[in-house]
């Protein structure tokens, strides 16, 4: 009996708190449904064929089963058909793939088939953009599954023009397949592509949390009236939160940051170094006012935690830091751009594996920035608000 | 107000204050001399808290105006720090020490953001704290928490002290004696607005206002209260007021 009590007593209290119903009801389809699009991704990693001297001859028996192998979409690329093998090819192919025309391109040159003819096993460059991880893997599993069916191709094509011991010689050879990333190396594994990403991610989850709870429990415990009631500036406020909690921020970040940069196995430099850190401070001060901003429109520390998944998650899922971003429907990559970690992670990928310098990618840190300014606007509104 | 003196540390005109259709406060007209204290009396959900909430600027008047001092304490936040308010929480921190929390609230009334050290002992000792003054508010009993908070809100010596609720959960003992230190700091030019449910320990107050689903019920020294209601004490005159204002 006294259970049913209990039991009657929780749910009155539960269903009388409407955001918590909400959040219950809410977030698990938010965070399904991001997960569902997450794992979704196929028929969307874009490969073409590039073919030249002889090799033209397989373009056809190439793409045929390119296009036949699962979760690929064969495009073509905009460059002229009679642009010789060369570094001019090279750097056209790697501008193709910059743009976003193709995930991989696939390179059969003028000495494919000669080499296969002289009993060579014949080199294929695979051409990567190679600094997100996921999207490598796609086209790697993708050219797998062609190169069966392709090297089955292959002899009936040889044998017209070879003898049977030359024929039976290539066709026991696997046509090798040559890496170009653009960024990065083959010899990068995936820790080294995804580690430049934790320290804004890791940042802004432990600050946000320490934020969001603690400055909800400066209102419950009505110190934060005693403060607004005070003739500090509402501007001083915040800047007194920030610095104060940045000092604990910072300890957690710089552990984050050495963790990070003791294990990826790539070389970095100081610059580096400083350019992530730069970052992760400007997303911690998001982190912060997000936090401050969740304790305005939260009632309890309830209610602030569980603002912790709805602000989090979406941004593991759609700021690109492990499922690309291409994947998700065009409505929820809108979303993304309203992100912070989209810009930091675009900022870290950029300056850690991409090797681009600071200053061409610091239009991110830019826009980190603007979420801060815009924080501190949304917040005077939202105290705005509480003080009619 | 005075006329051609300096302006009052208080005059309420005519304010309403709306949440929603429900009127917390409605249309409610008060003014404190310097050295006066004002017990505002009423039930729980009479309008206290609200009426001081927008006094110190925590929350705007649907209708009517405010005046600290002479200005109008939303708009000019700097007459705040002629305002020691004491919310009807505790509102302390319970990691930091007394001393602390009495130099970080009441630092925030001045320019530096640091007490005068001596404002501090002396806040200390009339709450009668000096001697734990190193000691963790958490560690502390009730009573001594809301000393604690007390002395916060007198350091210094503001113009204007809005105590709401100061005597709750407190021994009767413990509340003669901060009556006493309130009629002290009055004494001292000190104004005070004082809101309690307990409404008999208001016969401390200079005058006092009885206050009921928002509006005066009846509004005069306490001894002219008792006269007009012809009652043994205050909580009885309050009671006769209600019975008279439907």
């Amino acid at each position: 009996m006294m259970v049913l009590r209990i039991a009657g007593r929780v749910l009155r209290e539960m269903s009388r708190d409407r955001r918590t119903i909400a959040f219950i009801i809410v977030a698990p389809i938010i965070v399904m449904s991001l997960l569902y699009f997450a794992l979704r991704a196929d028929a969307d990693t874009d490969i073409a064929v590039v073919s030249r001297g002889p090799a033209r001859l397989f373009d056809y028996e190439m793409k045929q089963a390119l296009a036949d192998a699962d979760g690929v979409n064969l495009v073509e690329l905009a460059i002229a058909d009679d642009m010789p093998d060369g570094p001019g090819l090279d750097q056209a192919i790697r501008a193709a793939i910059i743009a976003g025309e193709a995930d991989g391109v696939l390179l059969l040159g003028q000495s494919f088939l000669p080499d296969r003819f002289a009993g060579e096993p014949g080199d294929i460059y695979l051409y990567l953009e190679g600094s997100k991880p996921l999207v490598s893997a796609d086209v790697l599993d993708a050219i797998a599954d062609a190169m069966d069916e392709l090297t089955a191709a292959l002899p009936v094509v040889i044998d017209a023009q070879c003898s049977n011991d030359c024929a039976n010689s290539v066709n026991n050879k696997t046509i090798n397949v040559e890496f170009r990333h653009l960024y990065g190396s083959d010899d990068y594994n995936a820790t080294d592509l995804f580690l430049p990403l934790f320290p804004p991610f890791f940042a802004f989850f432990f600050t946000f949390v320490l934020a969001a709870i603690s400055f909800q429990r400066e209102r419950s415990r009505g110190t934060m009236d005693r403060i607004f009631a005070s003739p500090v500036s509402f501007l001083e406020v915040v800047a007194g939160y920030v610095v104060g909690f940045v000092g604990f921020a910072g300890v957690q970040a710089v552990i984050i940051l050495a963790f990070v940069f003791g294990l990826i196995e790539f070389e970095f430099s100081g610059t580096q170094i400083g350019a992530i850190a730069l970052c992760t401070f400007l997303v911690i001060v998001v982190a912060l006012l997000t936090g401050l901003l969740v304790s305005f429109v939260a009632a309890n520390e309830f209610q602030a935690l569980q603002f912790v998944p709805l602000i989090v998650l979406p941004q593991v899922f759609l700021s690109d830091m492990i499922w690309p971003l291409a994947t998700f429907p065009r409505a929820l990559q809108a979303i993304a751009l309203a992100m912070p970690l989209t810009y930091a992670n675009r900022f870290s990928r950029d300056v850690l594996i991409r090797d681009i310098p600071m200053i061409q990618s610091g239009a991110n840190l830019l826009m980190i920035a603007a979420f801060i300014l815009f924080l501190v606007a949304v917040i005077g509104i939202a105290r705005r608000r509480m003080t009619v | 107000m005075t006329s051609n003196g300096p302006p009052n540390p208080l005059v309420v005109e005519n304010v309403v204050k709306k949440f929603g259709e429900r009127r917390a406060v409605d249309g409610l007209t008060l003014s404190i001399e310097p050295g006066e204290i004002i017990g505002l009396l009423g039930p729980n959900g009479a309008g206290k808290t609200t009426l001081i909430r927008a006094i110190v600027g925590l929350s705007r008047v649907s209708s009517g105006t405010v005046r600290v001092f002479g200005h109008d304490p939303v708009a000019d936040r700097r007459v705040r720090a002629q305002i020691g308010y004491m919310p009807q929480d505790l509102a302390v921190y319970p990691d930091l020490s007394v001393r602390e929390n009495v130099a970080f609230l009441a630092g925030l009334r001045t320019a530096s953001g640091r007490p005068d050290p001596d404002d501090v002992d002396r806040a200390l000792d009339a709450v009668d704290l000096s001697e734990r003054q190193d000691d963790l508010l958490r560690d502390l009993s009730g009573g001594m928490k809301r000393r604690a908070s007390l002395a916060a809100t007198i350091c210094g010596s503001p113009g204007l002290l809005l105590l709401d609720e100061p005597t709750s959960g407190v021994d009767p003992a413990l509340r003669l004696q901060l009556w006493d230190l309130f009629r002290d700091l009055a004494s001292r030019g000190g104004s005070i607005l004082i809101t309690t449910h307990h409404i008999a320990e208001a016969e401390g107050s200079d005058r006092v206002v009885f206050l009921r689903d928002g509006r005066t019920l009846a509004t005069g020294e306490p001894q002219s209260l008792l006269d007009r209601y012809n009652a043994p004490d205050l909580e009885r005159a309050f009671l006769h007021a209600m019975r008279d204002g439907r």
